[in-house]
């Protein structure tokens, strides 16, 4: 379908006297190259289509010296490859795209602090992950010297949006909060209990993991994967090493994919029960929270059990797994999964018993379905407003395509809905793990390869959601790395939904999203 | 309401734990004794993200869930740093949370001791020398136990704790 939509695009951008470039990547996905103003002319036209997102945009430095390029990704809502268009940066200036895809500020905003980049009318000028211990002009990517940076502590404060009137009070949270929880900052506007704006401040933890990676061997960035996210750890290295394997060309045996499917169902599974969990104790029901934190302490044992460790670290390397799971071992979990099931299902009944509980979650943080697009949502997030797509079908890799699989959607997009589509993944997991394992072939879990060089798209389903590595490789040694977490785009959901609700009522819409703030700081 | 009465009436059932043989327990019970002589029966922690990959939190998140429960062996996470008698630190310290950081530690009462847990908060990560990180917790705080790993589990966590209690009974000369 892709195919027909860049040959159209291609004629379009024809008759308007752009020239356009199109080449295949290694990945399978589509490159188009455009000259750098005619982006905007092309996006126009890609808004026609309703059932087409951006998913990303990232700079990366051109084959020539001190040259950028600009790389925007776009992906239709049918299985399709992923449209990637590159426009070239002249003078460090390049066009905002917002009009077209609101979607695209944050990601504007990211290449600005990171290459110093000028979008012409961007919106929104604040840095977004570089705060003020930075000097205004340093800009990691191409300031590789961090001896530049001095220890000194912020002088400048940043501006937050400004509301003023009669009865209306702010309310600052964080970066450090109550509870055990990751730092970020939120800034209430509230009109006595009811939330009239929210702001997020992101960005407390960026560890500069791109700029890190850089010059490192596909094996060494692969780890560093792993600690874009510790729930995630999985399914980030699982893409990253897909994207090495697609550059590469390598085949895996099935039963690598077989077993890595297994994994990063049991990933979504344990990251699901937490979050049934933490939406239970957000609205003070600790009793019917209980047996989910069971639950899901057993999952993270069967993670030690298979590879050591408890967040699946270690296990998944480029061109396989790093070490094999005995049948014997699968079949007693398989045999597990029966009572586990049933014990998940009655929990779950005592909540919908619970009249009081679904009363606090129905009608509570409303992500509107209209928002899905503009904002490009994905995951757990989006499918509870109404979108049905997810990354295993329109993107689909290893032995997704031959399972039988339920793919929850609700249209509600309140908490309720959030919860019902996260409890009905979790159960769907199980499915696919027991369905899984009940035809694993035998044969190793590793084949080895030589890295090559080459360019790649990797897209998969995170439990949080569409989760994208992009990955330039030489010679075995990572030019460029480019991650894209579901939580990037689903952040900015949270300022919508929380509008109208009471202030008490945050803490439980915040962790029906339960997005990760490592996964968007990097 | 059916399920309540029942509840309240019916047979408590619970599996039986061995205090005597679990590692979990023994280790518990050694730390709850600590904490019952230095800290007059309850130590208060203060847990702090200063850039960690959120494994961390997960675990600690995990002692307090049904399979753990560390309150009972004394020990409390709590909301304000004012509150609390150890900080305990998790990741690489950010160049963003520096400040945090500082702050953080600046507003507990003395005296107070840091406790680094994870490999990056101990300064053996994997992001050394990026721009975006000053390095360990002991890079800005005085860290005065380390608890490494990858993150570490809750077993190592509570053996940990329970090593930091007899470093501080008896210290060095």
């Amino acid at each position: 379908m892709m195919d027909i939509v860049t040959t159209g695009l291609m004629t379009h951008l024809e008759s308007r006297q752009i020239g356009s470039r199109f080449s295949r990547g290694e990945g399978g996905e589509y490159y188009l190259r455009v000259p750098g103003d005619g982006i905007i002319e092309a996006a126009g036209w890609l808004a026609n289509r309703e059932d087409l997102a951006l998913i990303g945009i990232w700079a990366v430095p051109g084959h020539e010296k001190d040259c950028l390029e600009l790389y925007y990704a776009f992906e239709l809502k049918q299985p399709s490859p992923a449209l990637v268009m590159i426009a070239e940066v002249k003078n460090n200036q390049a066009p905002s795209i917002y009009k077209i895809f609101p979607a695209a500020i944050n990601f504007e905003r990211r290449a600005r602090d990171w290459y110093g980049l000028d979008f012409t009318s961007l919106p929104d000028t604040r840095r977004l992950l570089l705060h003020e211990a930075y000097p205004a002009d340093f800009h990691p990517m191409v300031d590789s010297d961090p001896e530049t940076l001095s220890s000194n502590l912020a002088t400048t404060e940043y501006s937050f949006k400004k509301f003023e009137g009669e009865g209306l009070y702010q309310v600052p949270v964080g970066p450090v909060h109550a509870g055990i929880i990751e730092p970020g900052h939120f800034r209430f506007s509230v009109i006595g209990e009811t939330i009239f704006n929210l702001e997020l401040r992101l960005g407390y933890k960026h560890r500069g993991l791109n700029k890190l990676a850089e010059g490192k061997t596909v094996a060494e960035v692969n780890k560093l994967s792993e600690s874009i996210s510790g729930d995630e750890s999985a399914v980030n290295a699982c893409s990253f090493s897909l994207a090495v394997e697609k550059i590469a060309g390598a085949e895996l045996p099935k039963r690598a994919w077989e077993l890595r499917t297994i994994l990063l169902e049991m990933e979504r599974l344990y990251s699901h029960l937490g979050d049934l969990a933490g939406m239970l104790v957000d609205v003070g029901y600790p009793i019917g929270a209980s047996p989910f934190f069971i639950l899901r302490e057993e999952i993270m044992r069967w993670n030690a059990t298979f590879t050591g460790s408890r967040f699946l670290k270690g296990a998944i390397i480029p061109g396989g797994l790093s070490r094999d799971i005995e049948d014997g071992m699968l079949q007693k979990f398989k045999f597990f999964l029966v009572t586990f099931s049933r014990r998940m299902r009655k929990a779950l009944s005592d909540v919908d018993e619970s009249a009081w509980v679904i009363d606090r979650f129905e009608t509570t943080g409303i992500v509107s379905p209209e928002l899905v697009a503009p904002l490009s949502l994905s995951g757990p997030v989006a499918r509870a407003s109404g979108y049905d797509g997810d990354t295993r079908q329109l993107h689909t890799y290893g032995v997704y395509t031959g399972l039988k699989y339920t793919i929850p959607v609700k249209t509600s997009g309140d908490v309720l809905a959030r919860f019902r589509v996260k409890a009905e993944e979790a159960a769907s997991s199980i499915d696919i793990i027991s369905e899984t394992i009940a035809r694993c072939s035998p044969g190793p879990v590793f084949s080895g390869f030589d890295p090559g060089s080459g360019q790649a798209i990797a897209m998969l389903e995170a439990p949080r959601g569409r989760n994208i590595h992009w990955l330039r490789v030489k010679n075995g040694t990572v030019e460029h790395w480019e991650v894209i977490t579901a939580s990037f785009c689903n952040w900015p959901a949270i300022e919508h939904a929380v509008i109208n609700n009471i202030l008490p009522d945050f803490p439980v819409i915040n962790k029906s999203f339960n997005l990760s703030y490592a996964g968007n700081d990097l | 309401m059916h399920k309540i009465i029942r509840n309240i009436f019916s047979r408590k059932l619970s599996s039986v734990k061995d205090p005597t043989t679990e590692d979990f327990e023994i280790t518990g019970l050694q730390l709850k004794e600590h904490v019952c002589r230095v800290f007059g029966r309850s130590l208060a922690i203060r847990e702090l993200d200063s850039g960690s990959d959120n494994s961390a939190e997960i675990e600690l998140n995990n002692l307090s869930t049904p399979h753990y429960d560390i309150e009972r062996f004394g020990v409390s996470f709590v909301a304000s740093p004012r509150h609390a008698d150890v900080l305990l630190i998790t990741g690489a310290v950010t160049r963003n949370m520096q400040e945090a950081v500082m702050k953080t530690y600046a507003a507990m009462p003395r005296p107070c001791w840091v406790i680094a847990v994870g490999d990056d908060a101990c300064g053996e990560g994997l992001l050394n020398g990026s721009y975006g990180v000053l390095g360990g917790a002991d890079k800005v705080l005085p860290v005065d136990f380390k608890i490494p790993g990858n993150p570490p589990a809750p077993l190592e966590i509570m053996q940990g704790l329970a090593s930091f209690m007899e470093s501080i009974r008896q210290p060095k000369a």
